[in-house]
């Protein structure tokens, strides 16, 4: 026999509580001290595994949507091999540097950088944080790694001149310097062909990082149309803008250009 | 009387020699070690360069249109062929000139003004220097106009800027993070560094113009009228809106779909705005009632459908364009150019010198439409006991102008306050002082080591120990 309601609670509302399976019990916070942010009472779970609970409701109100519920992934030990996959040996220009003791992909980040990295604003609505600035700041060393590797990217074979008089010609314009090299190779076509976001998507998608990043597309059957480029290539950028706070611009450099470029055909 | 010494009195004559300068007389003669090495380089620099992309004959022709002509483009461009200043026996061979030869640089007074103005390194040349202000609506071959210095110097200049922003204000929401990038290296700061530095724009290119003069195509302003009709430039049919990216493209179009924030990290440029989808600066778009005849669809490797471009053979044919975005082509391409010849150290020292040196005040620049939401949201995601607004102080309640000042409390510690004109007005303005403090926190001076200062060469000169810089997790989603 359940035990007889409160008067306030409608008959649903008191079905809908009995029927909930128990998931985070909802516990009172003691408004006790405010010299410091109060971690989350009774469960001290790190910032990454759990939505703030003052943040969210004690029950689910609005019935479940009718489509498949997008689960991703918590567990560590696949994003590891992902910080892994994605490193390689760039991490090794991180040696000597105050409290690294490995160079291993997974080494080099703390947990919580780790997941704040993969996670997309989409991901439980934004409330356990978002990767957009690290993504910023990834693109821009990207960018400029790109236009350094164009640069020193190899030419065509040169255009051959009918008579030397034209080659000389040609030549007595343009003002060569040995630094100049290379800069016909650098435009905004030949840029944006080497970054697209299909690219760096099917880059993501070798590393391994679709299985990891955490997000929430529109239609869980039709990816592509929900932008899983998008957030994939969001995420490759973000990756790079981590390690750069973290471990500094030359490690992240080094990634850009061994993982990302490098296997995008730029050396 | 004296002997006349003409030894003497020539040498006075002459004016006196700037150490700062060393005019490049044999290009191959200088080494420089900023990028790596590429094989046959001797080789390959006795022939014209292709890009790796496009394909592109040279055309030779000895027709130049005349350079001094009014600044419509549909005023008379008919011109005599004018000699170029090569020394070259047959004029009908040679490649056309459409801004001065580096050949002028070196004598040219304003060049060489601004060089030692700007404290620029000696490894700079002259030369460089001139390409840099050439812009390519005035000259579309990228091996005498600064569109590539420009790609550069703005990629070195946004990372940055960028940098110093993350690690200075690692709390900046994205939509202020945008709108300080471009108040940092945007167009229009860009050009006002381009006038602060006394670089004058001329009214049209040429050969026969001072090479320290900043060379474009000017755009004919869209409310002038145009000729024959009673309509202005801009309300003609035929001009072009911003298209898709090239690679894949926005579908800002459609009805279902909203351009959001987080999307232009990925799809649009450092300051968070649309990207032209030009392929190339000066490419000559076409408008939806012409066909693009030249172009030809190339079916890339992973299926996305790029056009390769027509390339524009002479400034005729480029796109014009408006001084500040020439201006801030020349800044950038000044970075750019110091980067190849000078090294990484002197594009830092030439941002801090001449942008960071700028003075922004980021607390203008939060624009709240419910900052007590926004706060309370704070509140619960970092656990702080939920904001209270209190009445710290007040006057003249019952006059016509009270003032009211309000603090917003969590708990015991008073997190923001403001006055305002009444109740409600002194708790919101405290509300957004509150988010405004948590949105510039910075952390000490001490503490911040940009990513650069650790990269490449300085980190071997300098020895700068890094240190990890803060990582927020990100603003409140409104």
């Amino acid at each position: 026999m359940p035990p007889a309601r409160t008067s306030s609670l409608c008959a649903s509302c008191a079905t809908v509580l009995r029927s909930q399976a128990s998931g985070t019990p909802y516990t009172l916070r003691s408004f006790t001290t405010t010299a410091a942010p109060q971690s989350s009472p009774a469960q001290d779970q790190p910032r990454w595994k759990q939505t703030p609970p003052a943040m969210k409701m004690a029950f689910r109100l609005r019935p479940r949507p009718n489509q498949p519920e997008w689960k991703v992934n918590d567990q560590q030990a696949p994003l590891d091999e992902m910080y892994d996959s994605f490193l390689g040996h760039a991490g090794e220009a991180a040696q000597g540097q105050t409290g690294v003791e490995s160079t291993k992909g997974r080494d080099l980040l703390p947990e919580e950088v780790k997941w704040l990295a993969i996670t997309h604003k989409s991901f439980d609505h934004g409330r356990r944080g978002f990767n957009d600035r690290l993504a910023f700041l990834g693109k821009r060393i990207v960018y400029l790694q790109t236009s350094l590797a164009l640069l020193r990217s190899p030419n065509p074979a040169p255009q051959v001149f009918t008579t030397k008089k034209e080659r000389n010609n040609e030549n007595i314009n343009i003002f060569h310097h040995p630094a100049l090299a290379g800069t016909e190779n650098l435009t905004s076509f030949s840029k944006s062909q080497v970054l697209s976001p299909t690219r760096l998507a099917r880059l993501a998608q070798s590393y391994g990082v679709d299985r990891v990043v955490r997000w929430k597309p529109k239609k869980a059957e039709n990816l592509k149309g929900s932008g899983v480029e998008t957030v994939l290539a969001h995420t490759v950028y973000s990756i790079i803008g981590a390690l750069a706070m973290q471990r500094g611009g030359e490690v992240a450099a080094r990634t850009a250009r061994e993982r990302i470029l490098q296997p995008l055909g730029l050396r | 009387m004296k002997r006349v010494r003409l030894d003497r009195w020539a040498s006075q004559l002459q004016p006196p020699r700037n150490p700062r300068l060393q005019v490049q007389r044999c290009a191959l003669s200088h080494e420089t070690t900023t990028l790596p090495r590429r094989r046959d380089l001797h080789q390959q620099r006795q022939y014209i360069t292709q890009t790796q992309w496009q394909c592109q004959r040279q055309p030779v022709s000895s027709k130049r249109k005349a350079s001094t002509a009014a600044v419509l483009q549909e005023a008379g461009n008919e011109g005599e062929s004018e000699a170029s200043k090569l020394p070259s026996r047959n004029k009908k061979s040679t490649t056309p000139l459409y801004a001065p030869s580096h050949h002028t640089a070196a004598r040219s007074a304003k060049l060489a003004a601004l060089h030692a103005r700007l404290s620029l390194p000696p490894k700079l040349p002259l030369q460089t220097l001139a390409r840099c202000l050439v812009d390519p609506s005035a000259d579309p071959r990228s091996d005498y106009n600064n569109a590539p210095f420009a790609i550069l110097g703005q990629d070195l200049l946004g990372y940055h800027t960028t940098e110093h922003l993350t690690c200075h204000y690692p709390r900046l929401p994205m939509s202020v993070l945008f709108a300080a990038q471009y108040a940092f290296v945007g167009e229009a700061t860009l050009a006002s560094v381009r006038a602060e530095w006394g670089v004058e724009v001329v009214a049209a290119p040429g050969v026969e113009v001072d090479a320290g003069l900043l060379q474009l195509k000017r755009q004919v302003p869209g409310n002038s009228m145009v000729e024959g009709t009673g309509r202005r430039v801009k309300d003609m049919p035929g001009v072009r809106a911003l298209g898709a990216r090239l690679g894949g493209g926005r579908r800002n179009a459609e009805w279902n779909y909203r351009r959001g924030v987080s999307s232009r990290v990925v799809f649009d440029d450092e300051f968070g705005d649309l990207i032209g989808g030009e392929p190339y600066a000066g490419a000559q778009l076409s408008t939806s009632a012409s066909e693009d005849g030249g172009a030809v669809d190339v079916e890339g490797g992973d299926g996305t459908t790029s056009s390769l471009p027509t390339l524009p053979q002479s400034p005729d044919d480029t796109e014009a364009t408006t001084v500040s975005d020439a201006s801030a082509s020349f800044v950038r391409a000044v970075a750019g150019a110091l980067y190849l010849h000078v090294g990484a150290a002197a594009t830092r020292t030439f941002h801090r010198d001449h942008i960071l040196s700028r003075q922004l005040d980021l607390h203008t620049m939060f624009n709240f439409t419910h900052p007590t939401r926004d706060l309370s949201r704070l509140c619960a995601r970092e656990g702080f006991e939920p904001p209270v607004a209190r009445l710290i102080s007040e006057t003249g309640r019952l006059s016509r102008t009270p003032v009211f000042v309000v603090g917003v409390y969590s708990g015991d510690n008073l997190l923001g306050e403001a006055a305002g004109a009444s109740l409600n007005e002194g708790r919101v303005r405290a509300a957004a002082a509150a988010l405004r403090s948590w949105y510039l926190y910075s952390p000490s001076k001490g503490e911040i080591v940009v990513p650069s200062e650790v990269e490449g060469m300085a980190a071997a000169g300098k020895g700068k120990e890094w240190k990890p810089q803060v990582i927020d997790v990100g603003e409140i989603v409104t």
